[in-house]
């Protein structure tokens, strides 16, 4: 079997697993059962890549072969699939954490009914983010953003009580807007240069003057992507949509989600296809640093533990932005780094919140109280992975932190380094609050009786509170080059640094 | 740089840590206070749930210490650094108080939050020496590499603050003292004897020292800034000891006020100011323990650390009254205990070190020790004298039971230890001891001989104690206090206890003000930033209305401000 061979099956496996479950939802355990070892074995597969790809090799697949990836007049017209180090990257990381999620919620979802249902979008919307991460064709890109985001939507009202509808209602309206001006981007894209492949696009772009309708396109793209992202001002939505789902989803939406639909896309559309120009930079940068430090600030006062999260999911994909935006390896490694981070403790703290609400009923932290010595494992992984978001070493998030801020030194740029200095404090401030009133302190006696959740939601948040702890490990060279260096080296060389 | 390489730093461990005379003389200390600890914990934390890990955390406090006194690079020593922060939060949430959670919370932000801090400090830094060597320089930048960095430009001066930040959370100087008080207050006596009380002093004065003497080339300039901080950190916390009802919390602001002086000392830019500030640093980590330690027998006698419902306590706790008068005595600085010996040598600091202001330092560090022995009246008078409470007297009628033997050890050998120090101070070559810290000369202006003047303090005692024995002070009587014709034994209430010994300090002009705007918490920098904050969150919020149109509009108009700036 040939690398090329495997890149189709990351959507191909949760695809079939998504209609084969519709198929076989009468026969009982068949939906867990394939939601698993579907995510398993897109994790599986990721896996392999990172260990066969080398540095600077981009795979292309032509799916298929039926026709028309022939040039006609120099340009291909089939849909090609393109995997280079950045695709591979994010492979993992969504990979990881939609296997983790879908063990979660063999327990956590006989909560609802019809898990059929849960597991089929589950998987679909897998599909759509992987999609978007193997497409090498604008429309293809759009089409899989829109598979990802209609299953989210389905997934955002699926507890259907009055507020869930409500967020989902906002939701869908807020990312039809964003499909709305990305597929105005992709037009006019494609009415300058005339393909849809993006590296005929760079070809094209780079070979002529860039007419003024390009900066119309940029526009475009930064605020359908940065809707999906949900950075500064874009971001509203995401407050309402990711508390509303079941927490399995909220972690997955907020843990990769806006990552693989927001930030990938966005990076991959101006590092790969532009080539980064310096204003689309300073852009980046700018709207970085505002989620950054006014989502930390509306996080700090919430009493709902989800709605909470979701401030600092704005907040922490600033940071991510912040990176990128620099554009200077380091900042590129950092924003990476990140992102790989904040998918982990993330997911966590999302998949905490939900045993806490599975276990005692409740997401207000005024609730809750002395809850460490009922629940010790939740509590542990908890205080792991706010203590990696707050950006406390030697955990995870402390060295990501760290290189970000050190990206924008050495450029000398000042007062962001001082923005994501602030909003760091600001950060523990609020999940201080988190672990403060939640585990501290005396029991009430409502929850006197309630019990630790079950094992098979104990052991992904145990695995992602390890990789909290150690996520340091990263960094170490050896293990840089194969995993992070490879996302640098491609995104590095699109910009051309 | 490769893998090989951290193996190599892994097996050669002295490419990481170092060993200087300060940094073992550090840990030494460390493992005494830990040991103390240790054996102190088995009886008064006894009965507690969770024990297990209570001692696993002491430990790893004990070996991250360790970590941090002996390393080379920063980046290993802010790892480290940041680990105690969690390692403080957890151990202060076995208190078992109302407020030990907002306890936890506070210490950790104000401790982690000037973490973030020291990073910004560290790659400041390495902006400023190896600015082009990348990640990999900053990951095994050494911080004898940074010298002598002069503290000319603003880059210089941020770092050289946000570093000191770092290392006055620790140790709990002014302005980010405020979680010292709270977690006196609320942590278990011995996390308090062991962690604000002695190591993370050791630690925030250690690190102050060395980015101060070591890393960066002080100006006068940043010497006054110190000075000051020092002095004001000195006079406000010991003002709020005066009027403080809890005993915990009281200790608690002494601990801060004592930071001043060793910030004061270190300010003054000479060695002798130097040594007395490290000399200083030792002493407060030994007879604050003290303190502490035997602060928490009294407070399990009585059940309660109110200082209203304590007093009395000497007749059944002797011992206990003994070590804690010798280690008041030696935090007000009275010969010959070791704390008169070490703000000797920072008095002296203070006056060669000619500064304009050195008049007005050296009157508040004088006037600072001088309210410390008042205050210290009080405690004594309150927790051990006086008539004993309701509660206590139901103790002191209760068979009399001997304190048990892991008590008395710590605390025996840390009060002997401020009397001997303080001896035999003369006798310390602290030119020695405090390398590399401390540089060139010792002359110590002010000559003190301890061991004569020890001597002359024994000669009186003796002397008044045979007047005593001889005269005619023998024929006095003792009668029960009673007022107004009435005994007071008869009428509890009518029990006079030294709470509000200096309550009238409260009513003085301009003082009347100051007290009253910091029990609103308006020099607190915790509370105030947070209340910044929530005024931005209100901002926000009210942008956050939950209307669909609303969120459009934003994103609309998102869109044309990035056109604009575009085209």
């Amino acid at each position: 079997m040939t690398i090329e061979s495997i890149v189709p099956l990351f959507v191909a496996i949760p695809l079939a697993g998504a209609f084969l479950i519709t198929l076989l939802k009468r026969i009982k355990g068949i939906p867990d059962t394939l939601g698993v070892l579907a995510s398993a074995s897109a994790f599986a597969l990721s896996i392999m890549f990172v260990l066969k790809m080398e540095m600077g090799q981009r795979v292309i697949c032509n799916v298929g072969n039926w026709g028309g990836f022939q040039e006609v007049l120099g340009r291909i017209v089939g849909i090609q699939l393109v995997v280079d180090g950045f695709t591979v990257f994010m492979l993992v990381t969504v990979n990881l954490i939609a296997f983790l999620v879908a063990v979660y919620s063999m327990s956590y979802m006989t909560r609802y009914t019809e898990k059929w249902q849960f597991y089929s979008l589950f998987l679909l919307m897998l599909a759509g983010m992987n999609g978007v991460l193997i497409t090498g064709d604008m429309f293809n890109l759009f089409v899989f953003v829109e598979i990802a985001s209609l299953a989210s939507y389905a997934l955002v009202a699926f507890g259907t009580g009055k507020k869930e509808l409500e967020a989902s209602f906002k939701y869908a309206v807020m990312g039809g807007v964003a499909s709305l001006l990305i597929l105005m981007g992709v037009i006019f894209l494609y009415s300058n240069t005339g393909t849809l492949n993006m590296e005929d696009m760079t070809r094209i772009l780079g070979s002529s003057e860039n007419p003024v309708l390009i900066y119309l396109v940029f526009a475009l793209f930064l605020a359908g992507f940065g809707l999906k992202a949900a950075i500064f001002p874009f971001h509203a939505w995401l407050p309402d949509a990711h508390p509303s789902a079941p927490a399995p989803i909220s972690a997955m939406l907020s843990g990769v989600l806006i990552k693989a639909l927001g930030v990938y896309t966005l990076v991959r559309v101006f590092y790969c296809v532009f080539g980064f120009p310096e204003k689309v930079s300073s852009i980046f940068m700018t709207l970085g640093a505002l989620s950054m430090i006014i989502a930390v600030i509306l996080a700090l006062k919430q009493w709902d533990m989800k709605r909470l999260l979701a401030y600092h999911s704005i907040s922490q994909i600033g940071y991510i932005i912040l990176g990128f935006g620099i554009g200077s390896p380091l900042g590129i490694l950092g924003g990476l780094l990140h992102l790989f981070n904040h998918s982990i403790f993330k997911s966590l703290l999302f998949l905490d919140a939900g045993s806490l609400e599975y276990a005692t009923g409740t997401r207000n932290l005024k609730e809750m109280g002395g809850l460490s010595k009922r629940m010790p494992v939740t509590s542990w992984t908890t205080l792991a992975a706010s203590m990696s978001i707050a950006g406390v070493p030697p955990f995870a998030g402390f060295w990501s932190k760290l290189i970000i801020i050190l990206a924008c030194i050495q450029m000398g740029l000042w007062f962001y380094a001082i923005i994501a200095v602030l909003a760091s404090i600001l950060t523990l401030a609020s999940f201080m609050k988190v672990t403060r009133y939640a585990f501290l302190g005396e029991i009430r006696n409502k929850l006197r009786n309630i019990l630790e959740v079950p094992a098979p939601m104990l052991i992904p948040m145990i695995i992602l509170a390890i990789i909290c702890i150690i996520g340091g490990v990263l960094l170490i060279p050896g293990v840089r080059q194969g995993f992070l260096g490879l996302a640098v080296e491609a995104l590095s060389r699109a910009r051309g640094v | 740089m490769n893998l090989n390489l951290i193996i190599d730093a892994l097996k050669n461990p002295n490419g990481f840590f170092v060993a200087t005379p300060l940094s073992t003389l550090c840990a030494v200390f460390a493992t005494m206070f830990f040991i103390f600890t240790v054996i102190y914990s088995l009886k008064h934390m006894q009965g507690r749930t969770g024990l297990w890990r209570y001692y696993i955390y002491l430990l790893a406090t004990f070996i991250a210490t360790l970590g941090i006194f002996f390393s080379t690079t920063f980046i290993v020593l802010l790892v480290l650094w940041g680990f105690l922060g969690l390692l403080l939060y957890l151990l202060i949430a076995f208190g078992r108080r109302e407020g030990t959670p907002e306890a936890a919370r506070k210490a950790l932000v104000i401790v982690g939050g000037t973490d973030v801090l020291m990073l910004l400090g560290i790659i400041l830094i390495w902006k400023l020496t190896a600015g082009s060597s990348g990640l990999s320089g900053l990951l095994f930048m050494r911080i004898d590499s940074a010298a002598g960095i002069p503290l000319s430009g603003t880059l210089s001066i941020v770092a050289y603050l946000s570093l000191a930040s770092a290392a006055f959370a620790k140790a709990g100087a002014m302005p980010f003292h405020t979680w010292v008080p709270d977690t006196a207050e609320n942590a278990p006596i011995p996390v308090t004897a062991y962690l604000p009380a002695s190591l993370d002093k050791l630690l925030g004065i250690y690190f102050l020292a060395r980015i101060t003497l070591d890393v960066f080339q002080m100006t006068s300039y940043m010497n006054t800034i110190l000075m000051a901080l020092g002095s004001i950190t000195i006079i406000a916390a010991v003002m709020m000891a005066l009027v403080q009802h809890d005993m915990k919390r009281l200790l608690g602001y002494h601990a801060v006020s004592q930071v001043g002086y060793m910030v004061l000392g270190l300010g003054t830019g000479n060695p002798v100011g130097i040594a007395g500030a490290l000399f200083h640093m030792f002493n407060h980590s030994i007879y604050k323990s003290c303190l502490f330690l035997s602060g928490g027998v009294a407070e399990r006698k009585a059940g309660t650390s109110d200082l209203s419902k304590m007093g009395g306590l000497v007749k059944s706790i002797p011992l206990v009254f003994v070590t804690f008068l010798i280690a008041s005595l030696a935090i007000s600085g009275v010969p010959p205990m070791n704390g008169f010996a070490s703000k000797w040598l920072i008095y002296q600091g203070v006056i060669n070190s000619g500064g304009p202001l050195w008049v007005l330092w050296l009157i508040i560090a004088m006037f600072g020790s001088a309210l410390t022995l008042a205050s210290f009246m009080k405690l004594i008078h309150t927790v051990f004298l006086g008539q004993p409470s309701e509660g206590v007297k139901k103790v002191l009628s209760e068979k009399k039971k001997r304190v048990e033997f892991s008590t008395v050890i710590p605390i025996m050998v840390l009060s002997i230890l401020c009397i001997g120090l303080g001896v035999f101070a003369c006798k310390i070559p602290f030119a020695e001891c405090f390398r590399p810290e401390v540089r060139g000369q010792l002359d110590l202006p002010g000559i003190w001989q301890s061991g004569l003047a020890t001597l002359m303090i024994m000669t009186g005692l003796v002397i008044g104690y045979l007047i005593y024995l001889a005269g005619t002070i023998k024929k006095a009587r003792t009668v029960a206090p009673f007022v107004g014709g009435e005994t007071l034994e008869k009428n509890p209430e009518m029990r006079v206890s030294g709470v509000n010994f200096y309550k009238t300090v409260k009513d003085i002009g301009i003082l009347k003000v100051i007290y009253r705007l910091a029990d609103k918490k308006l020099f607190d920098l915790y509370e105030v930033s947070m209340k910044i904050v929530a005024g931005f969150g209100l901002v926000f919020s009210f942008m956050h209305n939950g209307l669909l149109s609303r969120y459009i509009l934003w994103c609309l108009i998102g869109l044309v401000v990035i056109c604009i700036v575009l085209i």
